[in-house]
């Protein structure tokens, strides 16, 4: 088995908002730094984020400050969030926000001249910093302008399949080079894992096709603990068509800035649900109240409901949610003028791989940061508060991967191991009978959008259990790529990310199957009224190969549950 | 029933395959099909080795680009139609990777060449403070997904990497126009072949953020550069200070229209409208025929003409090269001038058959008097072909009645069809004529290179891009090209040269049909 060996002193895996920041920091360390991006650079899904960047700098609202921001962030998570991490993000959102700016974010502007602040949903106060509705973009691009100054060495559409453990600490990566279909071996002194999410394993959802959870699976088999894995959230507000782009994100900004939800009678319905805070309650509740309306009936013809901005001055409309407008334009919808029909879509994991304050995780030498990890926001994420994940934990992970690698020497490398994997990868293109990563991927997408949704009950959380296990014995072995070919070969490249799916999945289902009661994105409808909710679930693979989920007593620092 | 459309696909795996060949696939028809989704429908019906990149589907990401019928677009925000056959190829000069994947490398290292990140000298102070308006010029050029599609389609990239392509002069106008940024980006534009721009409006069309690349980018960066001291190319520099000696771009060098016709009025009995008629430097210097070509074809559909006998150029050499003050004031002169004809004759509209001329009186010289007094120039401009299709109405043309029996094809100027979406009414105009068979260039609206000051200063590569488009023009097998634009005229005329190949202007045609068919 032919695979080249690349050697580095910090690898970042992923090269999003997280991954991107995490790679200009370790550089900053006089080391070798390589950023492995499984698309384009500056392709990530972080350029897809819309509404923006949570950080109470009182630019608008003079009286916000880093406790409320916790205080919301805390409550907001439903209280399940490891609140060590929850203060560093909002201690330390300032200065990253800043960072962006040093490095050429335009951000837009207060009359003052200062970064303007908008209202998200259970916020306090006007919090989140924007660059009119495509903030992700805005980002994305600063962080990719930040790449091309500094001495990080991008693989782009590289992809990582597998993280090398020698002696219980990090060693590196397999990796297939997708352009070339070449198999790599990145040896490296400390990792960080920035892969993002796994939108992609629902049939709807918001996400880019990259995001799959790759990051999930691989940290699973290395021996990461997993948090949190229930915890998806549902963005309330996804495109219902044309069918391709259904599930596209409508962003919170929308709501924000004065969007007004009704259903088929014309009635304002939130304020049946949250009539306190209406259309910007928590994205879990407003998710919730959207599915009840279409469940009984009240839904508009293609099974969303209507979000209408007609009543807002076209100028604000222009000028603050203009990718919206265009989004819509493409649909045949004037949102200036008509309603845009929308129902949820599968979004954002909060839950993913463990860390500690210092993005470490658990395993030595592996660091992570942004949306594959979990804890920062229990049990449902506040609109706002992911991009600034990104930049607080990919900055931290950065620093602390450089200070890992700092005066250490390569750890050897199990070659048998690497030999198996990518005889693993191969074996796909050379299979004579199987199952086509198309038709499995599909039958995986729509277990989990029909099983594990919005309203979760015991009996179908006992049949994806009972179903995913089955895929990941029987299909997954038995994935066969039609065209044995390696250069460029999207069939094989779904077939590789299809381990990472159904392993995601799995987690996601047995974790949601052991909660028995309600609790932030996690909505029972047959719930247990005992089962308060106040714990989190922790998974690890157990020495005997098998999925292991225990539930922990919270991490608590300064608020405790009612 | 499922409507289907047949798609052919560009496929080449250069580890099997010798050359690249096309495969057609049919492809179900869904309302708001894009061609991503074709794509995707291909990839999961038929071949899951296809390669194309993609990842959000919505525009905002820029893996997606391909050529859609020969011109760049994004994937995933660009309708297929139904029944019109689509054909997919990848990126033209990258090379190919596999199928519609293509090596990006030179982008990448182009990018970085120009230190594409905002330089600073000291550290900033937080919070900063930065003011909406300072900001809104590059907010706007900052939408950018670096999609690379509008480098596919670019004729000077076309003919040489010598220019970076307007995404990566469009990152430098943006580093330019960043209050932050302490680095000498005008002396970088200098050195990235700025001037080789035609200011042709391809990129502007094909990007998936309409960002205006020519004016927000290359005329910026030209304006800049031109307060910064660098002396403009000797052929550019002439036509600016002809304008300002005598305020004709040109020489004069035969009689001039103005200085020939015998009165500014040209009126008919039953009048249907009135018009006054921007002559532009060339027709009135150059090309007095096709000037008295449009005073008749007007008169034949009972249209009075007005043309004042003092007249001013548009500037649009000035404005294409940077120099805003000869710019502006012309656009001053001319606004003055046809502002004191509208009220002595009592009319609204000013025709004009010049695209470079029309498209810097409604593009340029518009939005500069509407910003200065508060209100635009009071009277509308239109386009020959434009004016009688859309105004006069095709239904009321007097049909044209002499035979001009030939092959005839369009070249479409770049500051007609993108400058002024004069796109359909030339045609529409040949097709009216007697025995003319029209042949349509699939490549019709590709620049000609005559244009942004690059026949003037940069001949060579002028002269490269007018050869690759006589190819495409040759390629029609007509016998007469035809086109609105002087200067366009002058450079097919040169290229032609050599060929049998007949040139001429549509108001030409137009009056010699006219004639023909009087007798």
């Amino acid at each position: 088995m032919d695979y080249k060996t690349i050697m580095c002193d910090v690898l970042v895996v992923g090269a999003g908002g997280a991954g991107c920041r995490a790679a200009i920091e370790a550089a900053e360390h006089n080391l070798d730094v390589i950023m492995l991006s499984k698309e384009l650079l500056g392709k990530a899904h972080t350029a897809m984020a819309e509404g923006g960047y949570n950080v109470s700098l009182g630019n608008v609202d003079p009286d916000d400050n880093p406790e409320t921001h916790f205080k919301d962030t805390i409550v907001g998570g439903n209280y399940l969030n490891h609140q060590k991490l929850a203060e560093v993000l909002v201690n330390q959102a300032a200065q990253r926000i800043f960072d962006l700016e040093d490095m050429g974010a335009v951000f837009d502007r207060t009359p003052e001249g200062k970064i303007a602040q908008r209202p998200f949903g259970k916020q306090t106060w006007r919090r989140t910093a924007y660059a009119s509705d495509r903030t992700g973009s805005e980002i994305m691009v600063t962080l990719t302008e930040g790449i091309r100054k500094t001495s990080v060495r991008v693989f782009d559409e590289v992809f990582a399949t597998k993280l090398l453990v020698t002696d219980g600490t990090i060693s590196g990566v397999c990796a297939v080079d997708l352009k070339y279909g070449d198999f790599l071996v990145f040896r490296a002194k400390s990792v960080v894992m920035a892969t993002g999410g796994a939108g992609r394993i629902f049939k709807v959802t918001s996400n880019a096709q990259l995001d799959v959870g790759d990051g999930y699976g691989m940290a699973y088999e290395a021996g990461c603990e997993m948090i949190d894995m229930e915890m998806v959230q549902f963005h309330p507000t996804g495109m219902v068509k044309p069918e391709s782009a259904k599930g596209r994100l409508v962003t919170e900004a929308v709501r924000g800035e004065g969007g007004i939800l009704f259903n088929n009678k014309g009635e304002r319905f939130m304020n049946r649900y949250y009539p306190e805070v209406m259309e910007l309650a928590g994205r879990d509740q407003v998710a919730r109240s959207i599915m009840t309306e279409v469940l009984e009936g009240r839904g508009s013809p293609d099974g969303g409901v209507y979000l209408s901005i007609a009543h807002l001055p076209k100028s604000i409309v222009d000028f603050r949610l203009e990718s919206m407008v265009e989004q819509f334009e493409d649909a045949g919808v004037d949102i200036r003028n008509e309603p845009m029909q929308v129902s949820p879509t599968a979004h954002h994991f909060m839950g993913g791989i463990r860390i500690d304050e210092h993005a470490g995780t658990t395993i030595p030498g592996l660091y992570a940061a942004g949306e594959c990890t979990g804890g920062v926001h229990g049990g449902n994420r506040l609109g706002g508060n992911a991009l600034a994940d990104t930049q607080v934990f990919g900055a931290i992970s950065g620093e602390n991967a450089a200070k890992f690698a700092k005066n250490k020497k390569h750890l050897g490398v199990n070659r048998e191991e690497i030999v198996k994997e990518f005889e693993r990868l191969e074996a796909m293109l050379n299979r004579k009978e199987g199952i086509s990563p198309s038709d499995a991927r599909s039958e995986l997408t729509e277990l989990m959008w029909e099983k594990v949704q919005i309203f979760r009950k015991e009996d179908d959380m006992q049949y994806a259990v009972k179903e995913l296990r089955r895929i990941e014995e029987e299909v997954v072995p038995n994935i066969k790529v039609d065209v044995p070919v390696k250069r460029f070969n999207p069939g094989w490249h779904q077939a590789i990310e299809f381990a990472h799916m159904v392993t995601t999945a799995r987690m996601v289902a047995e974790a949601a199957a052991m909660r028995k009661g309600s609790r932030g994105a996690h909505f029972r409808v047959d719930a247990d009224p005992k089962d308060k909710g106040y714990y989190n679930i922790v998974i690890r693979k157990g020495k005997n190969g098998k999925m292991h989920l225990q539930k922990e007593d919270l991490r608590i620092t300064q608020i405790t549950p009612p | 029933m499922t409507m289907t459309f047949k798609t052919s696909v560009f496929r080449y795996n250069p580890d099997n395959d010798d050359e690249p060949y096309f495969q057609e696939f049919d492809v179900e028809y869904e309302p708001g099909m894009t061609v991503l989704d074709a794509l995707l429908f291909i990839q999961d019906k038929y071949d899951s080795s296809l390669a194309f990149r993609w990842e959000c589907r919505g525009g905002q990401c820029g893996s997606c680009a391909v050529r859609v019928n020969k011109t760049a677009r994004i994937a995933c925000r660009t309708k297929v139609e139904p029944g019109a056959k689509l054909v997919l190829e990848p990126l033209e000069k990258m090379p190919v990777i596999k199928d519609l994947v293509t090596d990006i490398s030179q982008v990448t290292y182009r990018l970085r060449r120009i230190r594409p990140y905002v330089a600073r000298d000291k550290p900033a102070q937080h919070p900063e403070i930065i003011h909406s308006e300072q900001i809104e010029k590059l907010r706007e050029i900052r939408k950018c997904i670096e999609c690379s599609a509008c480098l596919s389609n670019c004729p000077i990239v076309h003919e040489t990497w010598d220019y970076p392509g307007p995404m990566i002069i469009r990152q430098i106008a943006r580093l330019e126009l960043d209050p932050r940024d302490v680095e000498d980006r005008v002396a970088m534009a200098m050195n990235e072949m700025v001037y080789t721009c035609t200011t042709c409006k391809m990129c502007e069309d094909i990007c998936p953020k309409s960002i205006k690349i020519p004016a927000l980018a290359v005329e910026l960066l030209r304006a800049k550069a031109v307060e910064a001291g660098y002396p403009l190319a000797e052929g550019q520099q002439g036509f600016i200070d002809e304008i300002n000696a005598t305020g004709r771009s040109v020489p004069e060098k035969d009689k001039s229209l103005l200085s020939e016709l015998p009165s500014e009025e040209f009126l008919v009995e039953k009048p249907r409208g009135r018009v006054a008629f921007f002559t532009g430097c060339l027709i009135d210097y150059r090309m007095q025929n096709t000037g008295r070509a449009l005073i008749e074809v007007l008169n034949r559909n009972n249209i009075d003409v007005i043309v004042p006998k003092e007249q001013w150029c548009c500037a649009s050499p000035a404005f294409r090269t940077g120099d805003l003050n000869t710019a502006h004031a012309a656009v001053e002169r001319v606004t003055e001038i046809f502002e004191r004809i509208m009220e002595k004759y009592n009319l609204d509209t000013v025709v004009v058959a010049c695209a470079g001329c029309g498209k810097t009186l409604r593009e340029d010289h518009r939005p500069l008097i509407e910003e200065k007094r508060g209100e635009p120039p009071k009277f509308k401009v239109y386009d020959l072909a434009e004016y009688l299709m859309d105004v006069i109405g095709k239904e009321n043309i007097i049909p044209p009645k002499g035979r001009i029996d030939l092959k005839v094809t369009y070249h479409e100027p770049c500051h007609l069809g993108r400058g002024q979406g004069v796109v359909d009414q030339p045609v529409e105009l040949l097709k009216m004529i007697p025995g003319v068979k029209y042949i349509d260039d699939p490549m019709k609206n590709r620049c000609c290179g005559a244009g942004g000051g690059v026949r003037a200063g940069q001949r060579v590569l002028s002269q490269k891009i007018a050869n690759t488009k006589k190819e495409y023009i040759l390629a029609t097998g007509a016998d007469m090209v035809t086109t609105e634009c002087p200067f366009c005229t002058i450079q097919i005329n040169d290229m032609m040269k050599e060929e049998n190949m007949k040139v001429r202007y549509i108001p030409d045609l137009l009056a010699e049909s006219y004639k023909k068919g009087d007798k």
